[in-house]
């Protein structure tokens, strides 16, 4: 079988333990904690006040204008209060906490979409996205329906990202292979409403069981007369793979000019839970109220795969897995190559909480070496972008914004390859980040 | 009776996992979370097992002397590490073993025959002048030990050139014949006379004490190679251009491929190929830049070896293109995804 694969990048250990669990659904919390700004772009605006009765699925928040996706509760109850907390970014945002009655009752507006996919227009389809609130799950949180928006009449195939190339997550693996025909039927639904007539599930080698479910779902596909239009196209493990940039090169050999988007060399990139979720927002009414999370690391006495809605805090999640066995030193919402340190234990499961990871101090001691860079070159090799992120990180150290420009530092996608790489714990992609804020924020300026 | 069965059951039964609580706050940091482990010190105590073999053949060949020669340079570089950076009040980075590697590369450089004073100045100039005046390890922009090589060599030439013959084991003193290298026999192309190819490439024959064996070298060339602590491009290139311009001129009228084998297997050429040139610090990044680095290495080499005054250049080979480093960094950016490629004609505008 071909495998497709990019230059660069580099195979880390993957400790994808969960990888065999059967995803679990949380008993729905005492109350939960809902961020107004789960989403790039503006924060949702609260529609509901202190007091007011909510049902699943009911809408809470929503972003009048510009880019951004309405917030739905994910419990019923009683919204006990709108408290503004700061997120792991140290941004203020609003959050309503919801008390929950422990009824479930669910919104009147939980229906299926009254049209069949081929009465549903364009339009209407990214409505019914956007109305769900559906934004990137791979953990970017890009809105769908504007990423949706975008690509009408520049995509002509749809992607599935399930390469997880990021270490110990494995909730889009088990994705796949639990409900790997959501996947496959919000990918129908995608394609049949912009019109794209190819579409690919990107999987690295490291899920076999996956491949061969979606595999074998495709077959049998075809053998109810459907289009064979969608292919499994199988990815070396390495990361970033995951990288919409990298899996464009991996596949076509194309790369995304600096600055551009996957829509402008035809690609439309969607994780599979992305793609699960539209599918259950249009087949079934349901908003994203809910997502997999991977809860592991070496401070959680039993990882798994867990199904937790919305504002469900980090505290509850962890005692659903058996609690703590040693006291954590860090708490990544997200992979450990790009995910986010949080500071707060309460910290609430947004929908960019594709993984909770809980590391002690000992896991973390490899992060405390700093030295001088030796110049040894493997963050260069490794760089997927092809970058020189050695150079780049002494230009940041130093201030000189206008050579690491020079060098293409606004190319550099933050992956982390370079620090994990260096043997000398320089925090190269730290200081790349530093540099290309300070170049932001002069754009900025200038403006 | 009941407090010994209670202090009896965990161990008869399952140990009970440890409970912990969370602390009211966690530690934040940027990403990522995650490292792979491999730290400057490791990396350097994999160029130190690969110097082993040669050392261990050195100190066979040449008798205790040699080990003292050699542990005289160790010490003299980690003290003066030491020493400069606790003066100065700066982070002491003696664990990073890249000063023992510094001294056991200068010791491998030097006679069996040295006074001790040489490994001991060899060492505080390596450390003190050429890697911590420049702002210490990851700054310095030549080798350490081949800037002291030279830098004896030039203090004590005669010390530094007469090599005493193979399997002179000597102790304390330094009292030797000396006998004539093969390089300096391989300048006028005279060349079966002196020696045979087989000592050399064993190693059987006069020389620096780490230079001597082929063979050991190469073992240790190949560990890196394997370890993927240093990549093939910068040795290959410099002894591929070597071996084709001796093959193509021999020098005397010798044959050229006894000349060409002749040429690669003596002096400080395997050595400097495979643990000085590809010294990390001062060596390109880039796979190009390395190409063209272990190719002017090679050139200048065999340049200084036909026509220049020293019988040796590999010292002053590696050194030259050191300080051009940077430029060649520069010479062979990589193509960064996304960014067109300029055509040749925009480059100037």
């Amino acid at each position: 079988m071909k495998k497709y694969t990019f230059r660069g990048g580099t195979h880390l250990r993957e400790h994808k333990d969960t990888a065999g669990k059967q995803t679990e659904r949380i008993p729905e919390p005492k109350t939960v904690s809902i961020p107004l700004s789960q989403h790039i772009g503006a924060p949702a605006q609260p529609v509901v006040s202190v007091g007011d009765a909510v049902k699943v699925g009911q809408v809470i928040g929503e972003v009048p204008t510009g880019l951004g996706c309405p917030v739905h509760a994910s419990i019923s109850g009683t919204v006990k209060q709108i408290v503004t907390r700061y997120n792991a970014m140290g941004a203020q945002i609003q959050n309503i906490v919801i008390e929950n009655d422990f009824l479930h009752t669910l919104h009147e507006s939980m229906v299926p979409y009254p049209k069949s996919p081929e009465e549903t227009t364009c339009e209407e389809f990214i409505e019914v996205v956007r109305r769900a609130g559906i934004s990137g799950l791979g953990g970017a949180t890009f809105p769908t329906y504007a990423k949706l928006q975008s690509a009408v009449g520049k995509a002509d195939r749809i992607i599935i990202n399930c390469a997880e190339c990021e270490p110990y997550i494995t909730a889009n693996h088990r994705l796949l292979v639990e409900r790997g025909e959501t996947v496959i039927s919000g990918m129908e639904l995608v394609m049949h409403a912009l019109n794209l007539p190819e579409g690919i599930i990107a999987i690295e080698d490291n899920k076999p069981d996956a491949i061969a479910y979606m595999e074998s779902r495709l077959e049998k596909r075809r053998q109810l007369g459907r289009p064979a239009n969608i292919r499994v196209c199988v990815m070396k493990t390495k990361y970033p793979q995951g990288d919409e940039r990298q899996i464009i090169y991996a596949l076509f050999g194309k790369e995304v000019p600096a600055g551009k988007l996957p829509a402008d060399v035809g690609c439309l990139i969607l994780n599979a839970e992305t793609a699960s979720a539209i599918s259950r927002a249009f087949w079934r009414g349901i908003p994203l109220v809910s997502r997999i999370v991977t809860v592991t690391g070496d401070c959680v006495r039993e990882p798994k795969n867990v199904r937790a809605p919305l504002g469900t805090s980090a505290r509850d999640v962890i005692e659903f897995c058996g609690g703590l066995t040693q006291t954590p030193k860090k708490m990544v919402s997200g992979g450990p190559m790009m995910g986010f340190a949080q500071w707060d234990p309460d910290m609430p499961v947004t929908k960019s909480t594709s993984a909770l990871l809980l590391f002690s101090a000992d896991h973390d001691k490899a992060n405390t070496i700093h030295t001088s860079c030796i110049h040894c070159g493997k963050c260069v090799s490794h760089c997927p972008m092809h970058l020189m992120p050695n150079y780049l990180a002494q230009y940041a150290k130093a201030g000189d914004t206008e050579r690491a420009q020079k060098m293409n530092v606004m190319s550099c996608v933050e992956c982390g390859t370079c620090s994990y790489n260096c043997p000398a714990g320089v925090e190269i992609v730290q200081y790349i980040r530093v540099a290309k804020n300070a170049i932001r924020a002069a754009a900025k300026r200038l403006k | 009776m009941e407090d010994l069965k209670l202090q009896e059951q965990p161990a008869s039964q399952e140990a009970p996992a440890p409970v912990a609580e969370m602390p009211p706050l966690l530690t934040v940091s940027p990403s990522p979370h995650a490292r792979q482990g491999i730290t400057t010190s490791h990396l350097m105590r994999d160029v130190i097992i690969a110097l082993l073999p040669a050392t261990i053949w050195g100190i066979y060949i040449y008798g205790l002397r040699a080990a003292l020669v050699i542990l005289f340079s160790v010490l003299s570089c980690v003290v003066s590490e030491l020493l400069f950076q606790i003066l100065l009040k700066r982070t002491v980075t003696i664990s990073d073993c890249s000063a023992i590697l510094t001294g056991l590369l200068l010791g491998l450089n030097l006679p069996p025959n040295v006074p001790f004073y040489v490994p001991i100045v060899g060492g505080m100039f390596a450390i003190i002048v050429v890697k911590q005046l420049f702002g210490g390890i990851g700054k310095n922009i030549m080798n350490p030990a081949l800037a002291a090589r030279v830098f004896l060599m030039l203090c004590w030439t005669n010390q530094m050139t007469g090599f005493p013959k193979e399997y002179t084991r000597l102790w304390w003193s330094a009292d030797a014949v000396t006998s004539a290298t093969p390089l300096a026999s391989l300048k006028v192309g005279a060349l079966a006379e002196n020696f045979n190819l087989l000592d050399l490439f064993l190693g059987r024959t006069g020389g620096c004490i780490g230079e001597i064996s082929v063979l050991m070298l190469l073992i240790g060339g190949a560990y890196l190679l394997v370890r993927r602590v240093i990549s093939w491009q910068i040795p290959v290139a410099y002894l591929g251009v070597v071996a084709l311009l001796t093959f193509l001129f021999p020098a005397g009228g010798a044959d050229r491929l006894p000349y060409m084998v002749a040429s690669l297997c003596s002096g400080g050429l395997i050595l400097g190929a495979f643990f000085m040139a590809t010294d990390y610090v001062t060596s390109p990044v880039t796979n190009g830049g390395r190409l063209l680095f272990g190719l002017g290495c090679g050139l200048l080499t065999f340049f200084i070896r036909r026509f220049g005054g020293y019988p040796e250049g590999v010292s002053f080979s590696i050194l030259i293109m050191n300080t051009l480093v940077w430029y060649l960094d520069m010479a062979f950016k990589p193509h960064v995804y996304g960014i067109q490629r300029k055509k040749k004609g925009e480059k100037k505008a």
